[in-house]
């Protein structure tokens, strides 16, 4: 199957997804929308995979708005922002429109020293439409979030790390290893744990400190009941490293 | 004061001191301190003397290196677990303190122990200072605030890069993230800790805790009710 989108395993329960669209820029469309949703939707479904990875085919950026910055009915950042299991972006070049939209529904964004962001939407009359003005704000607070999208300006990796776009800057051959490291190592941990974590992070932010604090609590109490929380604690009791099950 | 085992209380010029008191064990958290906590927390509160506290670890090595796994996986059952963490809610006591707190960080500053600094309202570092939150290596999620006050505080995508990864950080990456607020000189930790709680309890002390409570319980508001909330507490 030759898609725009390509799924491999490069370690045991760790998926990357290589976006392979249009251009240098890496456009989206229709198509790669509905096959990220497919395999989303799957993803969320197989168990044995406990992190992700995403990113854009090589010597293209990571992902642009569609070709000529035309209005999309799809969405890019719905079906990711909806895995349950732990989501790094890995974005060298290009994370613009769409493209920027969809690593902000990312958990962990790593850049590239050339990755270089930008929502333009507002120099075609436009506004971002798949999730910028609710979930940027919310990722680097207000006064930044407002700067981008009314100016439409692109910054740098340096800029957005500064201003908590991204957690890392990486030199461009270091970007990958890097982000496949990062992966393999979530991949080896509870898995259980890494989604409640996730969940209780997303859902809590939503809500008022105290109800936040309490789903925290159940979910807690919830892992009591796994076999991989005795086998962490036990491992650590034992001074050895522990073997989880995702059980 | 006389009693407690796990921490020791003190009370100077209008500051309340707590010290985490397990320097054997790189002052982890269990449930003695729990419970030692909660009855401190519950006469600060109550306290109308009392203008700011300080809370800091014993020792040399550690403010806290998390949760005493000794006593883990002896829970009779989650259920029970779950109830005796609400009939003991430290955490949400330490968040209903009216007085600002003051965390003063050294050493391992691990699981429990950001945790508990995160129930502060303003962290000190000194260079010394690790951080990490090291649960999901161990197959569990933070229980004492983390997943609700780490985002909170130094955003969403800082959060995760630590909640998820269990990575640790130093002093200087942690006030990069705004995970504590200043750095100082190890043997600077406690006088500069002090003069800025001098420094709260200098001030009018209805103002302080106006500004507490609108700064805190704002913050689970929608701005419209916020600001009607700042209004009705400054008067």
């Amino acid at each position: 199957m030759k898609g725009k989108l390509e799924i491999t395993h490069p370690a045991e329960g760790l998926a990357l997804l290589t976006i392979n669209g249009t251009g240098k820029n890496n456009h989206a469309d229709v198509g790669l929308a509905g096959e990220l949703r497919q395999l989303c939707e799957d993803i969320n479904f197989d168990s044995g995979i406990r992190a992700v990875i995403i990113t854009g085919a090589a010597r293209k950026g990571f992902c642009s708005g569609t070709a000529g910055g035309k209005k999309s009915a799809f969405s890019l950042s719905g079906p990711v922002a909806a895995l349950n299991c732990p989501v790094i972006a890995a974005i060298s070049g290009e994370a613009s429109g769409m493209g920027l939209e969809l690593a902000l529904a990312c958990d962990i964004r790593l850049a590239s020293v050339r990755a270089r962001f930008s929502l333009p939407h507002i120099e075609k009359g436009l506004v971002p439409s798949d999730g910028a003005t609710q979930r940027l704000p919310r990722l680097v607070g207000r006064a930044k979030a407002m700067e981008l999208m009314l100016t439409g300006e692109t910054i740098t990796a340096r800029d957005a790390l500064q201003i908590g776009l991204v957690n890392r800057v990486l030199p461009q051959k270091e970007l990958l290893p890097y982000a496949l490291e990062m992966g393999r190592n979530m991949a080896g941990k509870a898995s259980l744990a890494l989604k409640y974590c996730k969940e209780a992070v997303m859902e809590g932010l939503d809500m008022a400190l105290g109800q936040g604090l309490h789903l925290e609590g159940d979910l807690y109490f919830l892992l009591h009941t796994t076999a991989d929380r005795t086998e962490g604690i036990t491992a650590f009791k034992e001074k050895r490293k522990p073997r989880f099950k995702g059980k | 004061m006389s009693g407690y085992e796990t921490i020791t209380y003190e009370k100077k010029n209008k500051i309340a001191f707590i010290t985490l008191n397990r320097p054997q064990v790189l002052n982890i958290y269990n449930v003695r301190m729990r419970d030692e906590l909660y009855e401190v927390l519950g006469a600060v509160k109550e306290d109308s003397e009392v203008y700011a506290v300080i809370l800091k670890g014993a020792g040399e090595k550690a403010f806290c290196a998390g949760a005493d796994l000794s006593e883990f996986l002896s829970a009779p059952s989650p259920t029970g677990a779950r109830r005796s963490r609400w009939l003991r809610d430290v955490w949400g006591r330490f968040l209903s303190l009216p007085q600002p707190v003051i965390a003063a960080l050294h050493g391992y500053v691990l699981g429990s122990g950001i945790e508990m600094s995160m129930c502060c309202d303003i962290r000190i570092a000194s260079e010394d200072a690790q951080f990490g939150l090291p649960e999901v290596a161990l197959g569990i999620i933070p229980a004492a605030g983390a997943t609700q006050t780490v985002p909170r505080t130094i955003g969403l995508g800082r959060a995760l890069d630590l909640l998820l990864t269990g990575r640790r950080i130093n002093a200087q990456e942690a006030l990069q993230m705004k995970l504590i607020n200043r750095v100082v000189l190890k043997e600077r930790l406690f006088p500069e800790a002090e003069s800025l709680a001098d420094k709260i309890a200098g001030w009018d002390q209805c103002a302080v805790r106006a500004i507490k409570q609108a700064v805190s319980r704002g913050l689970d508001l929608p701005l419209e009710e916020g600001l009607k909330l700042e209004k009705e507490i400054i008067i």
